[in-house]
């Protein structure tokens, strides 16, 4: 029997190409049309905003564009109107966004947090922030809500749209510091990627170093003696609190050298290593 | 040898693992007969592993005690655990039914009988394999009381340590019910599977007929997901709803689940700290739409019209130069991918085609861009039922006239299906409320004006 094989979508590679250069070129116009000598000539000939969108609306398009990434690169946090496409509803949105720029040079996808306006206050309406960062805590500590009750409402806190934001940013960026340092680890024990090959480190004798869940909170260690541990990580990088078990039960003198010495995460395996050095005779 | 006597007094501890079940029990032919012939080959590898063995032991001839004649036997008995591995590396290595393999599971090397716990790796591995099999309710975990106000904005989900909590729930539902726990980690999902086997009994080896012990409308799931408040289990709700009936008392399976679900939050909490479970309003059979709706990533909190924050399909990085509104969103959601290239590619088609197909007028194309999204081409969350309760009166301000309207959709993908409405003209995209665009992520909602109510009236 014959069999008919399904015509193969595969991508033409010519096209590939084709493709990959127009986006080269369109990236190079952008840039170009962005650039200082440019935007300020454009400037300086034409007087007025009009006369510019006039004369290039791309490089206008390009201008503004320029100026929001400028602004999303340097605060962190940037705000941006949105209207709700929800019939009936009037409300027009304030949505914040948050760039979060980690250790190999790229920025995360941007948070987004979306507010809406009920009754002069700001409630949080949707938003894309991962579940273990409580949302519903920031909202209820940043941005109280009115109460029902007229003679409460008086003595209502005011809503500190700055405040939540700045600890919010603060802890998306701790978490993707977390992340990054677990990563720092793998990299330099030759963890790269989620295969291991099992095989101890020479001089710390550790074999895994992993985050324990997606928060990266709390981290765990394995040694090729059998021992295991496990360390909770702060916001700030710093080792708060480890425990060894292994055989003889804990092993304090390991513990000891990873909380120690300022506990920065990124010099731990460097501590161990000491420590491994001082017991051997 | 005179035969032991076997002393059956009432405990508290819970069914052992290798409490074995006949293996000529129909319902547990029935049970493993679902897996496919690989399965079954990987759990009997898994079994015969050096690391396993012991919990796993196969039929051996030195087990023979009783000298029973091999010869009528279709599988004589192997001498060593290398002999049995090699039968099944033989039977990996050729083509074949699956029949062959569970016979020889049931009525050669394992003949004495399935323990609890192969059973329950056998329903664990075949719920991997179909993550559509069972119908998951969502709960979410919240404290009960005051908060303590620390500037820890992650602390809120209690930190599960397996062995612990199944120990806190052992400690619940053992004066109640006998069970067995078996925990296991997903290999294709984020989250950790905890199966729980109940049966009404004090005794650590009750004395019911073999069949109930493969019986799964005694087998309550629950899924813990990574990182994010919620818990999934396999108990319908409606049967917290029942008024417990006088008739059946602790008998029935559902009060069982019902003793189950009370248990789970009381084994999560600790002093000082204690949880409840709510309800939030989603079920689905797939696993996968409840990680999207209720899990730990962007999607939880922005589907529908949102979605598009959720993929970050309006802007790439602030490194990019090129204007965001001249770069496609399929480009934009492209980067910084967490998914394979094969997963990429095909969301790609799938919005290139919506795009590329327009006989639509192409204002009704934007306006149902805007009102669906992108339809979290990341991470898609088909629901299988949506079930909505209008409370809205038909002509004005008619207290008297309140019809009880109830919708119930259901299908493959209920929002994909709206949305195909929207686009054969159907439905009017401007003019359709929230909840059918899949913007509230439930599976159940209580809708006035075109609005879901928060409480169920």
């Amino acid at each position: 029997m014959q069999r008919v094989s399904p015509p193969k979508t595969k991508p033409n590679p010519t096209n590939n190409q084709v493709r990959n250069l127009q986006k080269r070129k369109r990236i190079l116009t952008s840039s170009l049309l962005t650039t200082d000598p440019i935007q300020k000539l454009l400037r300086k000939n034409q007087t007025s905003n009009e006369d510019l969108a006039a004369l290039s609306p791309l490089a206008q398009a390009a201008g503004k564009h320029n100026e929001t990434n400028h602004h999303r690169i340097a605060f962190g946090v940037t705000a941006f109107p949105f209207k709700d496409p929800t019939p009936n509803t009037t409300s027009n949105l304030l949505g914040i966004r948050i760039e979060v720029c980690t250790r190999n040079g790229q920025f995360t996808k941007p948070y987004y947090v979306l507010l809406r306006n009920e009754r002069k206050r700001l409630r949080v309406h949707r938003h894309t922030v991962p579940a273990f960062i409580s949302i519903a805590k920031l909202e209820s500590a940043y941005l109280p809500r009115l109460a029902e009750d007229a003679e409460l409402a008086k003595k209502a806190r005011r809503q500190d749209l700055q405040g939540f934001a700045r600890e919010l940013r603060r802890e998306l960026v701790g978490w993707h510091m977390r992340v990054d340092a677990v990563e720092f680890l793998r990299e330099k024990l030759g963890m790269e990627g989620s295969v291991a090959d099992g095989s101890p480190d020479r001089d710390t004798g550790v074999v895994s170093v992993a985050a324990v869940a997606l928060e990266t909170r709390y981290v765990r260690l394995e040694w090729a003696d059998g021992r295991v541990g496990r360390f909770k990580l702060s916001n700030e990088g710093i080792v708060e609190r480890a425990v060894v078990i292994g055989d003889q039960g804990r092993d304090k003198k390991t513990e000891d050298a990873m909380t120690g010495g300022g506990g920065r995460v990124e010099t731990v395996l460097d501590r161990l290593r000491v420590e491994r050095v001082s017991l051997s005779p | 040898m005179a035969r032991q006597k076997l002393v059956r007094a009432p405990t508290t501890a819970s069914l052992p693992n290798n409490f074995r079940i006949p293996s000529s029990t129909p319902s547990l032919t029935k049970t493993l007969s679902k897996l496919s012939r690989q399965a079954l080959l990987d759990l009997a590898f898994f079994w015969l592993d050096d690391r396993n063995i012991s919990s796993f032991p196969p039929y051996l001839q030195q087990d023979d005690i009783e000298g029973r004649d091999d010869e009528t036997l279709p599988y004589p008995a192997a001498e060593t655990i290398e002999e049995v591995r090699q039968v099944y590396q033989d039977l990996q290595d050729r083509k074949g039914g699956k029949r062959e393999v569970l016979e020889r599971i049931l009525e050669g090397d394992w003949r004495n009988g399935i323990t609890l716990r192969q059973l329950a790796m056998a329903d664990i591995r075949y719920m991997d394999d179909h993550p559509a099999s069972l119908r998951w309710t969502a709960l979410e975990l919240s404290r009960i009381g005051k908060q303590p106000q620390s500037p820890d904005w992650s602390g809120s989900i209690p930190r599960i340590q397996a062995a612990t909590f199944v120990q806190a729930l052992q400690h619940e539902i053992s004066p109640l019910v006998k069970a067995h726990y078996h925990l296991a980690r997903s290999t294709t999902l984020p989250l950790t599977f905890l199966r729980i086997f109940v049966v009404d009994s004090p005794y650590q080896l009750p004395a019911q007929s073999a069949e109930v012990f493969a019986d799964s409308s005694r087998v309550i799931y629950v899924a813990f997901p990574d990182s994010c408040p919620f818990i999934y289990t396999s108990i319908t709700t409606s049967a917290s709803k029942t008024a417990p009936s006088t008739s059946s008392v602790a008998t029935d399976t559902r009060t069982l689940q019902r003793l189950v679900r009370g248990a789970i939050p009381k084994a999560l909490s600790r002093p000082q700290a204690r949880f409840t479970l709510n309800a939030t309003s989603l079920a689905a059979k797939n696993l996968p739409t409840l990680l999207a709706l209720r899990g730990p990533g962007r999607s939880t909190a922005s589907n529908g019209a949102f979605s598009i924050f959720a993929d970050a399909a309006l802007e790439g990085s602030p490194l990019d130069p090129r204007p965001s509104n001249t770069v496609t969103p399929e480009e934009h959601i492209g980067f910084d991918s967490v998914k394979g290239d094969s997963d990429r590619e095909s969301s790609k088609r799938k919005l290139a085609k919506s795009v590329a197909l327009s006989p639509i007028s192409k204002k009704r194309h934007m306006a149902i861009q805007s009102r669906f999204g992108t339809g979290s081409a990341l991470a898609p969350a088909p629901l299988d039922r949506l079930d909505i309760r209008l409370l809205d009166r038909p002509g004005g301000d008619d207290e008297d006239a309140l019809p009880a309207v109830s919708l119930t959709f259901s299908g493959s993908n209920v929002i994909g299906g709206l949305r195909k409405l929207a686009e054969l003209g159907v439905v009017d995209p401007e003019r359709m409320p929230s909840w059918m665009t899949g913007e509230e992520g439930v599976s159940v909602a209580t809708v006035r004006d075109g609005r879901r109510l928060k409480k169920d009236v």
